[in-house]
This record gives structure tokens, C-alpha cells and sequence, in this order.
């Protein structure tokens, strides 16, 4: 589904990507790990663009994406996205913000993106929080209507940046309990993620990455249960599982 | 006794005498006008200039736009020669050099007021525009949404509610910078003032008496001011 060739990007002189060649199939829930400044999150936002590759291609269902004459509008539409810090719109009620783009973008008139949003809420419990502003809910919830935001597109595949890494550690297991009905559901899944019990439970491959290539690749089972990377192995010692 | 006999009789020579309270009520509708119509050019410039600028910076890397890039140096020209002029000498300009055949000076006067304000105004846009989190504009674009429309729905209401202040300021400021006009022959307040003051050999009342009618204008304007921010924070309740 997902083609990453030679993919390479960097800041300056400072390499964040060296030459990732990934290729991500559809269904698969594909979690990232590995030290910060490895390049998780740089890889996570080339694949829809948010960053300029320097360099490399990327195909998402047979079209190059990093051509530029690429429409990339239309390609971000397929693929949904949650952020770390959630960035939902402030000025806008929950509503409004899970309407505003499949409204603008045609998908759906504004009366059938209401009650898809409500169908939506409903599923995460939050039905009720349909005309509040984003600045009166918890961390948590904040999150979870992110990710109904993101399914309001109906995207082909959710990139996660580092979901649940700005949450209060009590509002973790409700964000995670939404992405793996997600998972259960079929979606493919990018996901990077510190959540190691999370990547073990719900990923089909694990990827660690460090200084900013792809280090060991394989099944959780393979990746924490016989971690053959040293740098792998220095890294699961340090974090809790 | 005396002093208050006095009093009155310049009062009433100043305001009273020969319906002259109808000269300061038309040079402050003149000067209202000159201000709605120099605020509506600055805004408009401003706005334009602000997200040409922004829209430049935001440009993908390696990707630039040369016509982008003129509008770009043009719109730099602009707020750098307005921005270090003096207003009084700008409307000089417009009204011997630029425009000197034009007849209606007050029309001179607001271009040159509008001008002027729309590369402050600019400024300030642009602040705006800077000081919304990248994030909001990276999740409308993550949604699919194009650049027009992150920044119609997304990134400029945003702005809108932080720039308030800036904004009302430089409309009280714009208010109160029209008295300029007067100095090109624009019939505005001071214009009315001073000739009342010529015909009376009298300054103090009808100078006096404009100042409070700028002072009214400009209280009014801020009441205005608090109440639109306060509708605008609704959003920013937690409860």
C-alpha cells in the first residue's frame, strides 16, 4: 500500500533520514520505536508530506506522491493523521471540527457529516460533548476526537504520532483502548508510539529505528522477545515494559 | 462674575453663533468618514500584503514561485517606505506631487491615510498569522484541506481573535491621525475648528471642544473593542 524508497531527509547538515526503503502493506499495524531523535516522527510526516523528503520516493497506491505535480490534497484526504499535541481547532466546537473537512472537501453535505460525526462520537462516548469547545475536555478526550477528526475522511490508512505521549498517564488507556477497536477493525496503522505493551498487544511488525535508519524490523515476538541490534537491546533496557 | 460672562459669550460664540455646532457635527462626520474609508484601504492592504508575505515564507522548500517572490520584494518596498516616512509628509506627497490636479482633497487625504495604515496593518496580520501554532495549520492540511481553506476556516479566525488589540489600537490611532488631513486642506474637524477659530479670533473653545470630541469617539471605540474580545474568548472557556 505504502512504498518508501531510499527515502532520506535532513534539516541543514543534519541527517534525520538515511535511505529508508519500507514498505507497508494494507492491513498492517506497523508501530515505530526507538530513542528520541531517531527520526520516528520525521519519517511518520514524509509519508503524507508534512515534511519534504530531501530525497527518495514514496508511493501510495501505485502514485508517486513525492512527484511534485502530485495533487497532495487529494492524497492526505486517504490518509488520516493524529498528532501528538492533538491540534484540534480551538475557534470551533467538536463538531464543527469533525464536519469542517469532509464538508469542504465534497465527501459529505453537512447534514450526513453531522450524523456520521454523531455515529462517530458516539462510538468513543462522547456523544454528549458534540457542542463544547475543544478548551473544556481532558487530555484524553481530546485525543479521541482527534482520531474521530481523522475517520471522518474515511481514510485508507492513520498515520499515530506519538498519540498518547502528551496525556496525563490516567488518560493513556482510553486513547489506546480507541486505536485498538481500530486495529481490531481492520485499519492499517502507522503508529509511533513509547508504548511498548500497546506495540507489543496490537502490532503485526514492530520497527526500531535509531540515528535514522531502520535497525531491526521483525514481529514483536522477534523484536522484544530476541532483540539481535545492540542499540535495540540497550533501548528495551532502559524503557519499561 | 465676569470671568463666567466671558465664558459663556465665547462659548456661545464658538458653537452657538450662526448654527456653528453644524460645522464641528460635519467635520466629525467627515472625519468619521475618512476613517471608515482609510480604515477599509488598510485592511484590505493589509491583508493582502500579510498573507502574500506569508504564503512566500510557507513555501515548500525547493519549491519557490517567482511571482511569488516579486509580490514579495514589492510588499517589502512598500511597508519599508511607509513605515519610515512621516505620515504628514506622505500626504504632502499625495497631495502636490502624487495627485495634484485632484480637487477633492479630503478623497486625497483618506487614499494617503488608507495607504499608510495598510502596511501597519500589515504587520500586525502578519504577527497574527505567525503567532497561530504550525500544528493547527498542519492539521487542516492533514485533513486534506488546501491552503485556502486551513487558512479561511483554520489558521485566520485564529489570528483574528490575537491581533484584535493591534487592530483596534491602529483604528484609534488611524481616528486620530486623520486631524492630518487638515494640514492638505481635507475639510475634517480641525479643518471646521480652525476656521471657526479665524472668523472668532477665539481658538480655545473650538479647540478645546474637538479634543473632547475625539476623546468621545475614541472611549466609544474602546467599549466597542472590550466588548467584540470578550464575544470572541467564548471559546476559550473551560466550563
Amino acid at each position: 500500500m505504502i512504498d518508501v524508497h531510499e527515502l532520506s531527509k535532513s534539516f541543514g547538515d543534519h541527517l534525520v533520514l538515511d535511505k529508508i526503503t519500507e514498505h507497508i502493506e494494507s492491513g498492517e499495524k506497523v508501530v515505530i520505536i526507538g530513542p528520541s531523535g531517531s527520526g520516528k516522527s520525521t519519517f511518520l510526516r514524509c509519508l503524507n508530506l508534512l515534511e519534504t523528503p530531501s530525497s527518495g520516493t514514496i508511493t501510495f497506491d501505485g502514485q508517486v506522491i513525492t512527484d511534485p505535480k502530485t495533487d497532495i490534497d487529494a492524497v492526505r484526504r486517504r490518509m488520516g493523521m493524529v498528532f501528538q499535541h492533538f491540534n484540534l481547532f480551538p475557534n470551533m466546537t467538536i463538531r464543527k471540527n469533525l464536519t469542517l473537512a469532509p464538508v469542504r472537501t465534497g465527501l459529505l453535505k453537512q447534514a450526513e457529516a453531522n450524523d456520521k460525526a454523531t455515529a462517530l462520537l458516539k462510538r468513543v462516548g462522547l456523544e454528549e460533548k458534540a457542542d463544547t469547545y475543544p478548551a473544556q475536555l481532558s487530555g484524553g478526550q481530546k485525543q479521541r476526537v482527534a482520531i474521530v477528526r481523522a475517520l471522518m475522511m474515511e481514510p485508507e490508512v492513520m498515520l499515530f504520532d506519538e498519540p498518547t505521549s502528551a496525556l496525563d498517564p490516567e488518560m493513556v488507556g482510553e486513547v489506546l483502548d480507541v486505536m485498538k477497536e481500530l486495529a481490531r477493525d481492520g485499519m492499517t496503522m502507522v503508529v509511533v508510539t513509547h508504548e511498548m505493551g500497546f506495540a507489543k498487544e496490537v502490532g503485526s511488525r514492530i520497527l526500531f529505528m535509531a540515528d535514522g535508519k531502520v535497525l531491526e524490523k521483525g514481529t514483536p515476538q522477534e523484536v522484544f522477545g530476541s532483540p539481535k541490534n545492540p542499540r535495540l537491546r540497550d533501548f528495551l533496557s532502559k524503557v519499561l515494559i | 462674575m465676569n470671568f463666567w460672562i466671558n465664558f459663556s459669550d465665547k462659548f456661545n460664540q464658538a458653537f452657538v453663533t450662526g448654527d456653528r455646532w453644524r460645522l464641528y457635527l460635519k467635520g466629525l462626520l467627515s472625519t468619521l468618514e475618512l476613517t471608515v474609508a482609510a480604515l477599509a484601504l488598510g485592511v484590505v492592504l493589509g491583508v493582502l500584503v500579510a498573507v502574500l508575505r506569508a504564503a512566500h515564507d510557507q513555501q515548500r522548500v525547493g519549491q519557490h514561485n517567482v511571482l511569488l517572490g516579486a509580490a514579495n520584494a514589492v510588499c517589502q518596498v512598500y511597508t519599508t517606505v511607509i513605515r519610515g516616512t512621516p505620515m504628514l509628509v506622505q500626504l504632502l506627497i499625495w497631495r502636490f506631487v502624487i495627485l495634484s490636479t485632484v480637487r477633492d482633497y479630503t478623497l486625497v487625504g483618506a487614499l494617503g491615510l488608507g495607504i499608510n495604515s495598510g502596511a501597519y496593518v500589515a504587520e500586525i496580520v502578519r504577527g497574527g498569522l505567525m503567532s497561530v501554532d504550525a500544528g493547527q495549520s498542519e492539521a487542516g492540511r492533514s485533513l486534506g484541506l488546501g491552503y485556502i481553506d486551513t487558512m479561511r476556516f483554520i489558521v485566520v479566525p485564529q489570528a483574528f481573535k490575537n491581533i484584535l488589540p493591534s487592530l483596534g489600537n491602529e483604528f484609534i490611532t488611524l481616528l486620530k491621525d486623520t486631524s492630518l488631513v487638515s494640514a492638505i486642506g481635507g475639510a475634517e474637524l480641525v479643518y471646521f475648528a480652525q476656521s471657526v477659530g479665524a472668523r472668532t479670533y477665539e481658538v480655545m473653545f473650538p479647540y478645546i471642544g474637538i479634543a473632547v470630541m475625539y476623546l468621545v469617539v475614541v472611549m466609544f471605540l474602546t467599549w466597542l473593542q472590550g466588548r467584540l474580545e470578550r464575544r470572541l474568548r467564548q471559546s476559550d472557556r473551560r466550563s
